[in-house]
């Protein structure tokens, strides 16, 4: 029989390489085999290197960077709502940031360990929902936040999250290069229909209109339905205009 | 952010084990080319499969998988091979690195060269 590691070693090491790259890792992996010791040794500082490699690979910066700052705003929304204090004690800034940033470590982690090629739909929520599986385990003593505020920073990252990841779908091999064949920057998430994409951008401009309005209104002193109005006729006209 | 067309040192050296390679260049083969190239400085495999991914990011090799293998499991391999891109800052590197080499020879004389050759070897 041939020497090589045991079946449990090469199962763990299994579960901690990402898919799309574990059959050449475990292989060269077990070639390299020499003894039980040398192996989990060669396992312990190849396996970090691989999942970065996949963790950039899968991640585009700027859609991980809106994620964050979105992430961010709502658990900060959440705390301002729920528990205003919180916000003026030393570290409430920096505790509501540690759920914020699990939950992004999360989806990444969830990119690189996916299976490459097209994802549905709902596999897209996946990332987000381990990263808030993740958020839950970071809620230190001293840092913890208020359970009401967690829970709903949790469900508004949730819903902006798989937002986000619905208009901007993972990359399943992200590229560096121009010279990259084209076929590379296919997206994998799953298609969204151009109607559910219209109501999303009409959602969203209601809600910008409404809150640059609100701001505008209250600011210059004037009546909030001629402004929130004047703003919505601006962006009927852009909205034209773009069209034709 | 790296000029696309442009390697790495660390990049050259893996660029040049898959040349020399030829059909043969994989993880653990490239992983014992580079370790040549680079000592007495060790390497690890990870360092080399995070450069493979880069190089193929940009465009510079290509890669495959052959048939599973009894003495690796019955797991498959990922065979790299040189793209014209690859080539191409392959010797553009080659070049940099003998205009150096001319330099610096001109400057400490022809034998510092070999001096350093026998001393690197040991």
């Amino acid at each position: 029989m041939e020497p090589g590691p045991s079946t449990a070693a090469e199962f763990i090491a299994g579960i901690l390489i990402p898919p799309a790259c574990r059959e050449e890792v475990l292989g060269d992996l077990h070639e390299r085999f020499q003894s039980p010791a040398q192996y989990a040794f060669d396992a312990m500082y190849t396996i970090p290197f691989v999942i970065l490699s996949r963790v950039r690979r899968t991640s585009d910066p700027q859609v991980v960077l809106m994620q964050a700052f979105g992430l961010y705003l709502a658990f900060l929304g959440a705390a301002w709502f729920l528990d205003g204090d919180l916000l003026h004690t030393q570290w409430g800034l920096l505790a509501l940031a540690i759920p914020a940033g699990a939950i992004v470590v999360g989806i990444m982690l969830e990119d690189a360990y996916a299976r490459p090629g097209r994802r549905s739909g709902y596999g897209l929520a996946r990332g987000p929902a381990f990263g808030v599986a993740l958020a839950f385990l970071t809620q230190m003593k001293d840092l913890a936040l208020p359970r009401m505020v967690l829970l709903c920073g949790c469900g508004l990252g949730l819903l902006l999250s798989c937002a986000v990841r619905m208009l901007f779908p993972p990359a399943s091999n992200q590229m560096l290069g121009v010279n990259a064949p084209a076929y590379w920057l296919e997206r994998s998430g799953g298609e969204m229909p151009p109607v559910l994409i219209r109501i999303l951008q009409g959602i969203a401009a209601v809600f910008s209109i409404g809150a640059a309005g609100a701001w505008i209104a209250d600011r210059a002193a004037l009546p909030l339905p001629q402004v929130v109005g004047v703003l919505a006729l601006f962006a009927a006209v852009f909205a034209l205009l773009r069209r034709s | 952010m790296a000029n696309p067309e442009s390697a790495g040192q660390f990049e050259q050296l893996v660029l040049t084990a898959i040349l020399s390679l030829k059909d043969d260049a994989y993880g653990v083969t490239i992983h014992s080319k580079v370790a040549e190239l680079v000592r007495p400085k060790s390497t690890s495999l990870g360092a080399v499969y995070v450069t493979l991914d880069r190089l193929e990011d940009k465009g510079f090799v290509r890669s495959r998988l052959s048939d599973p293998t009894p003495e690796r499991g019955g797991r498959a391999k990922r065979c790299y091979q040189l793209e014209a891109l690859g080539e191409r800052a392959l010797q553009e590197s080659a070049v940099t690195a003998k205009r150096v080499w001319d330099v610096i020879s001109e400057a400490w004389g022809r034998d510092w060269g070999k001096r350093f050759g026998k001393e690197g070897a040991r």
